[in-house]
């Protein structure tokens, strides 16, 4: 009997090496840029691929012919674009009870949209649904008369009054500051949104990544509901690029790309930490599941693979010196090897789409190895 | 472009005028550690901070308090900090092009409202090359790039430094040793001509006496 169970063990735990092993392999020029273009077009933005396939690319080019939301086949022939606003520096595409659709963060614009497959919209969370302890938290600085380069911060708090004359800061200790107008006094803060992702209950994640890395929540029909992470304990996030909704587990948690601390974290739904996934890392951008997998962009240079027990299964991509630009032109990329990975998903076979923050644009993919 | 312009309105506007809150972000998540390697080992360190677009600073005492420590020179065995060096002196400039390699410039669909310190060190190597470290926990990242003013034209060299990461040896502008034999033997020929000048004045005194 004890033999037979520990049999039974052997082979449960070699099938879990089996199931760990994972391996991939470069598919060179897999994207074909649109009709007479050489590339697809300025990167800052987000992959996400939809139930038949398709690959979506967002595109912050100043060519109106490469702007927006970039669509490919499942075998990367260009398809369309998408007329949704440059600055979609984060999306996902999910389907949920009310059918498939894009959700993404307007960074240019701090707001969040929900549209069709077609780009239509359905719904949008504006700048004013957010809460004004960070929708309008600024500082105030003053420009030096002599030499206007030179500022000088005056203080920082929640802009509660603003008139011709004079600003009205909320300060941290809850007292009030009157900051006079003068000449080279100007304010600045405010929200960056950069990402968002939907629970299996439909509310929205939208994450400050840009700003302060505060986490909002709202109701499916776009109504806020809470606020947690932000720089301060006990999350004490810096520059939370992305964030995703982990479907992995039951019940599904929030991940959170850290960038900052070059960490990825996990929180459940309600913002409480649950742990580290990882430190150390290259800058961690984004981050897309596929079964037990996860696989990252880490922006300073690589593409790592992670397996649900936060084991790191795979390297791709990594680039032999760190980075973190958008500046490396065509002729110094070298096929299969990274520059700066800034979006990332699974298609719906395993396979990895990469798109990097790129001057140019630029999409790179791994097949799985069957 | 955009950037002057909405400056010339805000001056034009005069009085107080608050800038708008759009900035796209991404323009620098790191600290820019220009490096330049002068004659006579001679050596100009100048780390720039952003803190108009780093969503890792925020303000100004932010971008200060990251320019106190940013990199430390590995002497040996040990990690020596910049202050150490000398006095940092500090400026603040928008001038991103001349604190950053052209690879590194923000893209120009970024509409950055850059706010820029430099924090600059100067100092004259006694080893023949210099290594930097990035003690491990540190928040910001360093990109470190050199700037070879003896060669002008050559595209400078970057390397990103993350926590915990250290630099490939850089290698100085040594004085050539001709120049300190020349300076010796320069030295040398005015204290000559010094003393001969001093007994040949002795002379012609005594001779008049």
């Amino acid at each position: 009997m004890s033999n037979r169970i520990l049999s039974l063990l052997s082979v449960m735990a070699l099938a879990s090496t089996a199931a760990a092993e994972v391996a991939y392999e470069f598919v060179p020029n897999f994207i074909t840029p649109p009709p007479g273009k050489e590339t697809i077009g300025d990167g800052h933005g987000e992959i996400a691929v939809d139930s038949s396939g398709n690959i979506y690319v967002s595109v912050q080019d100043k060519d109106p012919a490469l702007a927006g939301l970039q669509v490919y086949s499942k075998d990367g022939k260009f398809i369309k674009t998408l007329p949704l606003p440059p600055s979609l520096h984060g999306f996902v595409i999910r389907k949920l009870g009310d059918g498939e659709h894009i959700y993404g963060a307007v960074l240019g614009e701090q707001k969040v949209i929900k549209c069709n497959l077609d780009g239509t919209l359905v719904m949008e969370i504006p700048t004013s649904a957010f809460p004004a302890e960070q929708r309008d938290f600024v500082s105030v600085t003053k420009s030096d008369e002599a030499d206007p380069k030179k500022k000088t911060s005056i203080a920082s708090g929640i802009r509660i009054a603003d008139s011709k004359t004079e600003i009205t800061l909320k300060l941290a200790n809850g007292t009030e500051k009157k900051i006079a107008k003068e000449k080279g006094v100007s304010a600045a803060g405010g929200l960056k949104l950069t990402n968002c992702d939907v629970a299996p209950n439909g509310d929205i994640y939208v994450v400050d990544g840009y700003g302060r890395s505060f986490i909002f929540v709202f109701s499916a029909d776009g109504k806020f509901k809470s606020v947690f992470g932000g720089p301060d304990k006990p999350l004490a996030l810096a520059n939370a690029h992305k964030i995703f909704i982990d479907t992995r587990f039951e019940p599904a948690r929030v991940m959170i790309c850290d960038r900052g601390h070059k960490r990825m974290l996990h929180t459940d739904l309600a913002g409480n930490f649950i742990g580290e996934i990882a430190t150390e890392m290259r800058n961690p951008s984004s981050a897309s599941f596929h079964g037990d997998l996860m696989c990252v962009a880490e922006i300073a240079g690589n593409v790592s693979v992670w397996d649900k027990a936060n084991k790191r299964v795979a390297d791709l991509g990594t680039s032999p010196q760190m980075t973190n630009t958008p500046g490396i032109e065509p002729k110094d990329w070298h096929q299969g090897i990274v520059t700066s990975p800034h979006g990332i998903s699974f298609d719906n076979d395993g396979n990895i789409l990469e798109t990097e923050w790129n001057k140019w644009g630029r999409v790179l993919r791994w097949n799985v190895k069957r | 472009m955009m950037r002057l312009s909405r400056s010339i309105l805000i001056l034009a506007a005069g009085g107080a005028v608050l800038a708008p809150l759009c900035a796209l972000g991404h323009g620098a998540e790191f600290l820019s550690a220009k490096l330049t390697l002068l004659p006579d080992a001679e050596v100009l360190l100048e780390i720039t901070a952003d803190y108009g677009s780093n969503p890792l600073i925020m303000d100004e005492t932010a971008a200060l308090e990251a320019l106190a420590d940013p990199m430390r020179l590995r002497q040996h065995e040990t990690l020596v900090p910049l202050a150490t060096l000398g006095t940092a002196t500090i400026s603040q400039h928008h001038n991103w092009a001349e604190y950053a390699p052209a690879a590194y410039l923000p893209s120009e669909t970024e509409d950055e409202a850059h706010a820029l310190i430099t924090s600059s060190w100067r100092w004259r190597s006694a080893e023949p090359e210099i290594v930097f470290e990035m003690p491990k926990g540190k928040l910001h990242d360093v990109l470190l790039w050199t700037h070879d003013v003896t060669q002008p034209d050559t595209p400078p060299k970057w390397m990103l430094l993350l926590a915990g990461d250290r630099s490939r040896p850089i290698p100085i502008q040594q004085t050539p040793w001709w120049r300190s034999w020349m300076a010796a033997a320069g030295a040398g020929s005015l204290a000559l001509l010094g003393v001969y000048f001093v007994s040949r004045n002795f002379t012609l005194r005594q001779r008049t006496l």
